[in-house]
């Protein structure tokens, strides 16, 4: 188990290499290799999901370690569907490095936890998934309006290098920005209804975790800052025309925020979601 | 079968002279039908641009060559005295390795210029319609034609602008992706004003309007590209609605002040616009570029852009020839083991011939062994045909020229009197 734990991230690492490669050298070759690694990882990594969920009766989506694995895997079929759509491989370079970072932490800790009775609930199921979902659309508009403020930089400073030549139009960045952003605040403002119908399905249980469901929580209170970060970013894109630039901030700003209450604040802070 | 590629070039030959030798004056159908009624090859393709006139051919002798190079001179009325000293012949892979080049724009005058392959194409199409193409010109072609893509896709050589109006198309694009359906705004009704207008209307852009200090030329020009004439005095009102605005007027003082684009970006809520001034002096004023989501270039920043392009496409040159030389080297295997293998295979079966000949001779004698002796000495026999065919079969395959493998299997053909298949 433990050796099989390691096999979706070597290939996700091998993968980011050669997404890389492709980025600096444009070699077609690279490119189709890279696709290759990276739909091989994620059948690795399906198949270790599949294999823990067989083990213990039920998808591993307990603790930060096994949430981090499941949104590695989303954010890679999502990123692998876009990149299949558009035929456009250019966000590898930036994605794929994402994914090989994040899947060291479930390498290094393969145990599935077990599933406390607080959590039997579908609709745990639904708001984990929502939210991870919503996270790896999120990364993938942080990682379009990285791009994007890099390529703006370069044709407005008149030095047409790096990027200019491997990037996509700023036109093409921004609306794939601006659909990233309106997936996942679809998925967050869903993943937030549920959790909040399933907090208070189990507030009278006395887990101390129960207790602690409560928007004073950090990691509740910073998922609610999120959305409220999306949220505007949404009306100010549509209301008051900032797309572009000013979209691509608030969209790598809002990125931050979910990183930070996925690592610090789920490894440590919370005391409603240390499961 | 030898291969040949005849012919002028911009290299080889001063313009004046290529001019008078254009096949595609009289059209290529006709000068390939010359070329048949003649009998100076089984295959041939022409080749005509303006910066050439070549023939390539797949032919039985050497002859061929230098006959070829006469009907160039012949077919387009000009003295093979006056041709010969510019005429290039290739023969074999380095025929091919000619075509691979020129496929791959590196033979061209503008290094990695994209034009290029669609003449190879047409010029192909041309011939395989009048039946004058076979197995080899195919193959050669259709090497060709993946050479040229695997450079366009595998280097930078066919890639950045290399003219101004071009550079400007390839930001524009950069910035909003496909220009069909943008609004261009153009002021100024010039010579540079209605050339870029003229680019910008090949890549399907929406509304064109043209502003001039004199209504009448922006309305000519405005004909000519299918626009609409605005006066002067309603600039205010267009240029909030445009998003790529052309500068090309003769005024000393810039027309488009950064207070004047400020205002215009307001209405447009966040949707960048791109300014090409390509005036001298500058008709928009430099700081106008510092606003948020304007790309303001000027015609210096435009050639700086050229510059750079063409120096990186020189840098791309070597990668480019390495593919060429890559395909070079599968193309002379190819045509080695197609000058060699019928010989070996005719050599092979005569040898086998003679030896089952001799045993059927030998029956009535054998018939008295044993089965297994008999079995013993057809193995010997075989064993003996195996041996005296190997060396001549490794040397056969090791000739590393094409005039060496043609010459070994011709002397094999003959000594042997092996009868050849013909060519397909």
């Amino acid at each position: 188990m433990t050796v099989t734990a390691w096999f979706p991230f070597l290939f996700y690492a091998a993968s980011a290499a050669a997404y890389v490669a492709h980025f600096s050298t444009r070699d077609p070759r690279a490119g189709r290799t890279a696709t290759a690694l990276l739909g091989t990882a994620l059948l690795a990594h399906t198949f270790l999901i599949g294999m823990q969920t067989m083990q213990a009766g039920y998808a591993p989506l307990v603790g930060t370690t096994a949430a981090i694995s499941a949104f590695v895997w989303l954010l890679g079929l999502a990123y692998l569907y876009v990149e299949l759509s558009t035929d456009e491989r250019a966000m590898g370079a930036f994605v794929t490095p994402l994914l090989a970072a994040l899947a060291i932490l479930p390498a290094l800790n393969p145990e599935t936890d077990p599933r406390p009775a607080l959590l039997r609930s579908p609709l745990f199921s639904i708001h984990v998934l929502s939210m991870l979902f919503a996270y790896a659309s999120f990364a993938l508009a942080f990682v379009l309006g990285i791009t994007y403020v890099l390529l703006f930089k370069e044709i407005k400073a008149k030095h047409l290098g790096f990027f200019y030549q491997r990037l996509p139009s700023l036109q093409v960045l921004d609306v794939m920005n601006a659909r990233a952003v309106v997936v996942g605040w679809l998925f967050l403002t869903c993943g937030l209804a549920v959790g909040i119908v399933w907090a208070s399905q189990i507030a009278g249980s006395p887990d101390p975790r129960a207790q602690a469901m409560h928007v004073a929580d950090p990691k509740i209170l910073i998922a609610l800052i999120s959305w409220i970060m999306y949220s505007f970013a949404l009306f100010a894109r549509r209301a008051i025309g900032w797309s572009g630039r000013r979209a691509a901030w608030l969209s790598a700003a809002g990125f931050v925020i979910v990183l930070l209450n996925f690592l610090p604040v789920g490894y440590f802070l919370t005391r409603s979601h240390n499961f | 079968m030898r291969l040949f590629a005849v012919g002028v070039s911009h290299r080889t030959a001063p313009v004046e002279l290529r001019e008078t030798v254009d096949f595609a004056r009289r059209g290529l159908p006709l000068a390939l039908e010359a070329l048949r009624e003649r009998r100076l090859a089984r295959e041939a393709v022409v080749l005509s641009t303006c910066n050439r006139a070549e023939i390539y051919v797949a032919a039985d002798s050497e002859a061929a060559a230098e006959s070829c190079g006469r009907f160039i001179g012949e077919f387009n009325g000009v003295d093979w005295k006056t041709l010969e000293p510019h005429v290039v012949v290739y023969r074999g892979p380095e025929a091919a390795g000619h075509l691979f080049r020129v496929a791959a724009g590196l033979d061209s005058l503008v290094v990695g210029e994209p034009q290029i392959l669609g003449q190879v194409k047409n010029a192909f199409t041309a011939a395989s319609e009048f039946k004058s193409t076979g197995a080899l010109t195919h193959r050669l072609f259709t090497t060709a034609f993946s050479v040229g893509k695997r450079v366009r896709s595998e280097t930078g050589l066919g890639e950045g602008a290399v003219s101004v109006s071009y550079a400007a198309i390839a930001l524009a694009r950069k910035i909003f992706g496909r220009l069909k359906g943008l609004n261009v705004l153009i002021l100024g009704a010039g010579e540079m004003a209605a050339l870029t207008g003229t680019h910008l209307r090949a890549q399907e852009v929406g509304q064109l309007t043209i502003a001039s200090r004199t209504l009448a030329s922006a309305e000519a020009l405005a004909a000519e590209l299918s626009g609409q004439a605005i006066p002067w005095s309603s600039l205010a009102q267009a240029l909030p609605a445009a998003d790529i605005v052309v500068t090309a007027t003769g005024s000393p003082e810039p027309v488009l002040t950064r207070a004047r684009v400020e205002e215009a970006m307001r209405p447009r809520r966040g949707r960048a616009l791109f300014i090409i001034d390509i005036a001298v002096p500058r008709d928009v004023d430099p700081e106008a570029g510092s606003l948020d989501q304007v790309f303001l270039y000027n015609i210096d920043d435009l050639q700086t852009i050229v510059k750079e392009n063409l120096a990186r496409r020189t840098t791309e040159v070597q990668r480019a020839e390495s593919i060429v030389r890559e395909e070079v080297d599968r193309f002379r295997a190819w045509m080695q083991s197609r000058d060699v293998v019928p010989t070996v295979v005719a050599l092979r079966q005569q040898f086998e011939t003679i030896r089952k000949a001799e045993l059927q001779r030998l029956e009535p004698k054998l018939a008295s062994l044993s089965p297994d002796a008999r079995a013993r000495v057809d193995e010997v026999t075989h064993l003996i045909v195996e041996k005296l065919l190997l060396t001549p079969t490794e040397q056969l395959k090791a000739a590393d020229d094409e005039a060496t493998a043609l010459a070994y299997s011709d002397a094999l053909n003959r000594l042997f009197k092996l009868h050849k298949k013909e060519d397909e």
